[in-house]
């Protein structure tokens, strides 16, 4: 027996209750607080011609920026990757006092406030500094340069590389590390040929994380980065002087593109995660 | 028959016996080492740095800055600021858990990726958004001004960025702690008559507590601690408009490093804070936290 | 030449997994070792395979003092429960890895891996899936792979722990007479672990009961079943 009328009523999604309200409040939350907002960030730029626009955007100083925060967060994602994968194979495998401490520390990028980072680093890599001392003695110059914002990056993307690897790596089973040795593969052909692949997705992971981080990053490199136009100063510095000039089409145009990195970053990290997923 | 020959041997074998899925002790000592040195030198130096700058001059130093009238403003702004965030996401964060968790709808997934935007934006580019819609070039702010609301440069603008860079928090916390609890429970109370409230308070809410206190502390630490998007918005008034981390700046800018640092280690105490607790929550409830821990 | 195992023993702490086992095999016997959960026969596979060393006792099996020897230089086949497929690799990649690893001076040619990798592909009856991942195959065709890839090292022993214990009743069957047949062929000295008693009397030349790391009786399966030595084994079969 079925009554046409009957197709119409809508089912409920589910038994429990709530669902309008709880998604209704979280589309609205979610709409004025970030959907709104972002529109103006797209559309503003736009209300420059486009020849203002695209001289904005390739401006030498603009240019310079952007390469020294896509280019130093590319480096500092690497290091950290290199790092973050002994760090997390030292902290899944081995055994020794005080590596519950060590654990726990990796997640202090993350947690310190970056305006207390930023000064802490300055200090420390200034030319007086515990470590830059040692560097000057060499005639290597840290604070207000480049490589320092390449130690403030490295700092604070770390732990996106240790969580991402960590995890995956304590799930590795270690019947496929057996097997190979009974195939009759060396201790490093185990590593390389069996343990490092499986681990590939999560480590390319986390050198994306680390790089959206360390791209957009801004309290914790100001203070050791010199900030000199061309040379040593970040994106998001940029932006900040640019609305201190009231440029705000010129901002926008700055940041637009730095979320167009950030959208691209998302959608490389969802291609990569249905990539690993079909290889498991 | 075979036993006599061999059976000297078989201590030493054990002795020089390594498991296929073990390292040598060489590979072990190297890799520990350079993970200890790495921490060492990249993590550990920077937060002593924090502490001795700060009390360079003693605490007597340490205790006049934090109490002068500038920091104390600094430090009730921050509170304050963080008292309106903290609990507007947690209510954010229980309910777009419960709407994602608990029912089924198309978009979930772009749901889910927009929650996590704040993550992977810029904090410069999260209050460049609120300029452009509030300040006096943008949509809103004229309209404002009008009714002498002002949200840059006051208040509003503060707890404005602050909500935005910490709402993911709770909600990262507990959508994969709830979608691995599953509707089972929930569904049994409706049946045998509990209305929403009620089910999420009594069934809910206790299976979700360990979560919930993570996910608050972490929003609550960043929300004290977060700069980039609040010095966008904040117009830098001494005494007026500067969180602590803004006025940890401002003293640094000015040749005050001991007084930055002060404020710093304030704040560096609340982070220390935050990983003890969070070390000590993953220790004793690792099941009932969240099922998968990106950040 | 047999494989002779004696008074093994293995302690976990104060637990003692393996407690004077041993026993003596013909070469080309297909042995199971048959017991309750906690027995030691897991433990007694995996120290013939390498995987882990006595506290004492001795094996020789082909001349060779073969507890001296690193699990690598054993070439004893393991094939493990959970399979232990490499996941990131194709079947064909799987089942050519113990030839790949091989010291320069004893690797193939390609051609010649890829003609075994054929070969042994069609052994086990999986000929147009060498190009999938173990993650497209079912469990009976992912443990066929496991089987195929211990196979290509044209291994002195194979071992097999409970290597149907995650797959269903109809496929554990099937699986069961093809092993047999392909133990036939190959002519290997093969050692199966198993807790269940059906399994091990229809496949086994040689049945080892074991109980709390010792062996209780090792006989043909008719043997053991018309005399059981002790009261465990006959408890045991009851069952």
């Amino acid at each position: 027996m079925s009554a046409p009328g009957l197709s119409l009523i809508a089912r409920p999604r589910s038994v429990l209750p709530g669902f309008r309200l709880s998604m209704g409040f979280t589309l609205f939350y979610l709409a004025s607080l970030v959907l709104i907002p972002l529109m103006a960030l797209v559309l503003r730029p736009f209300e420059l011609s486009f020849e203002d626009l695209w001289t904005a955007v390739t401006a030498t100083r603009t240019l310079g920026a952007l390469r020294l925060s896509f280019g130093t967060a590319l480096a500092a994602a690497l290091i950290d990757s290199v790092f973050g994968l002994i760090i997390a194979w030292v902290l899944v495998r081995y055994c020794f006092f005080g590596k519950g401490l060590l654990d726990a520390l990796i997640d202090l990028p993350f947690a310190l406030p970056t305006a207390v980072a930023g000064i802490a680093l300055s200090t420390l890599y200034a030319p007086n500094g515990w470590i830059g001392a040692v560097f000057m003695e060499y005639g290597i110059r840290i604070a207000y340069t480049p490589w320092g914002v390449l130690v403030a990056m490295t700092f604070i993307a770390l732990p996106f590389t240790v969580r991402t690897i960590q995890p995956v790596m304590a799930e590795l089973r270690g019947d496929a590390e057996e097997a190979a040795a009974t195939l009759g593969a060396t201790r490093f052909q185990i590593l390389s040929r069996v343990v490092l692949p499986a681990l590939l997705p999560a480590i390319l992971t986390g050198i994306a994380l680390a790089f959206a981080r360390a791209a957009g990053e801004y309290g914790s490199i100001i203070f050791i980065a010199g900030n000199l136009p061309n040379i040593s100063e970040i994106a998001p510095l940029l932006i900040v002087i640019k609305l201190e000039q009231y440029d705000y089409a010129g901002a926008a145009a700055i940041g637009a593109m730095m979320l167009l990195a950030s959208f691209i970053m998302l959608l490389a990290l969802n291609a990569l995660q249905s990539w690993a997923s079909k290889r498991r | 028959m075979a036993r006599s020959f061999f059976n000297g041997r078989s201590g030493s074998r054990r002795r020089s016996f390594r498991s296929p899925t073990e390292d040598s002790a060489a590979l072990k000592l190297t890799l520990s080492a350079i993970a200890i040195a790495f921490v060492g030198v990249f993590l550990v130096l920077p937060l002593l740095v924090v502490f001795t700058e700060a009390f360079a001059g003693g605490w007597g130093h340490v205790w006049t800055t934090i109490t002068a009238p500038d920091s104390l403003a600094a430090i009730k702004l921050s509170l304050t600021a963080a008292a309106i965030a903290v609990p507007l996401n947690t209510v954010f964060g229980i309910a777009a858990a419960w709407a994602i968790a608990k029912f089924a709808f198309p978009g979930k997934t772009f749901l889910v990726t927009l929650i996590d935007l704040p993550f992977s934006v810029s904090p410069v580019v999260a209050g460049l958004i609120y300029v452009l819609v509030f300040g006096m070039q943008g949509w809103l702010g004229p309209t404002l001004a009008g009714y002498d609301i002002r949200v840059l440069f006051a208040l509003p603008g503060i707890v404005l960025a602050t909500i935005f860079v910490t709402f993911p928090f709770v909600a990262r916390e507990l959508i994969p702690l709830m979608v691995d609890q599953g509707r089972d429970e929930e569904e049994a109370a409706v049946s045998l008559g509990a209305n929403g409230f009620q089910t999420f308070l009594r069934v809910t809410l206790p299976n979700i507590k360990w979560g919930l206190l993570y996910g608050i502390l972490l929003c609550n630490a960043r929300a004290l601690g977060e700069f980039g998007a609040v010095s966008v918005l904040s117009g830098h008034i001494r005494g007026e408009t500067n969180t602590m981390p803004l006025h940890v700046q401002l003293l640094y800018e000015n040749y005050d490093y001991v007084g930055a640092f002060a404020i710093a280690a304030i704040l560096a105490m609340l982070a220390l804070l935050t990983l003890a607790v969070k070390s000590f929550l993953e220790w004793r409830f690792a099941d009932e936290l969240a099922a998968s821990h990106r950040h | 030449m047999s494989l002779v195992i004696d008074a093994i023993t293995k302690k976990y702490g104060r637990f003692p997994a393996l407690n004077g086992a041993g026993f003596t095999a013909p070469d080309g016997a297909f042995v199971a070792l048959l017991g309750p959960s906690g027995s030691g026969k897991t433990t007694l596979l995996r120290i013939l395979g390498g995987l882990e060393a006595p506290d004492s006792g001795t094996v020789r099996f082909a001349d060779l003092n073969w507890l001296d020897m690193p699990a690598r230089e054993r070439r004893a086949g393991f094939v493990f429960q959970q399979y232990a497929l490499f996941r990131h690799m194709t079947v064909a990649k799987n089942i050519a890895f113990g030839l790949e690893v091989r010291p320069r001076s004893e690797r193939p040619a390609r051609a010649d891996i890829a003609r075994r990798v054929e070969e042994l592909l069609e052994l086990v009856q999986l000929q147009d899936l060498g190009k999938r991942y173990p993650s497209q195959l079912s469990g009976g065709q992912r443990q066929r792979v496991a089987l195929a890839r211990a196979l290509a090292i044209e291994p002195r022993m194979l071992l097999l722990d409970e290597p149907f214990g995650a797959l269903d009743a109809k496929v554990r069957k099937e699986l069961r007479e093809w092993l047999r047949h392909i133990h036939d062929k190959a002519g290997v000295t093969s050692v199966f672990v198993t807790h269940d008693q059906e399994e091990a009397f229809a496949m086994a030349d040689l049945v080892a009961v074991m109980n709390k790391g010792r062996i209780e009786q090792v006989g043909t399966p008719a043997d053991v079943r018309r005399e059981p030595k002790t009261a465990f084994v006959s408890d045991f079969l009851s069952n």
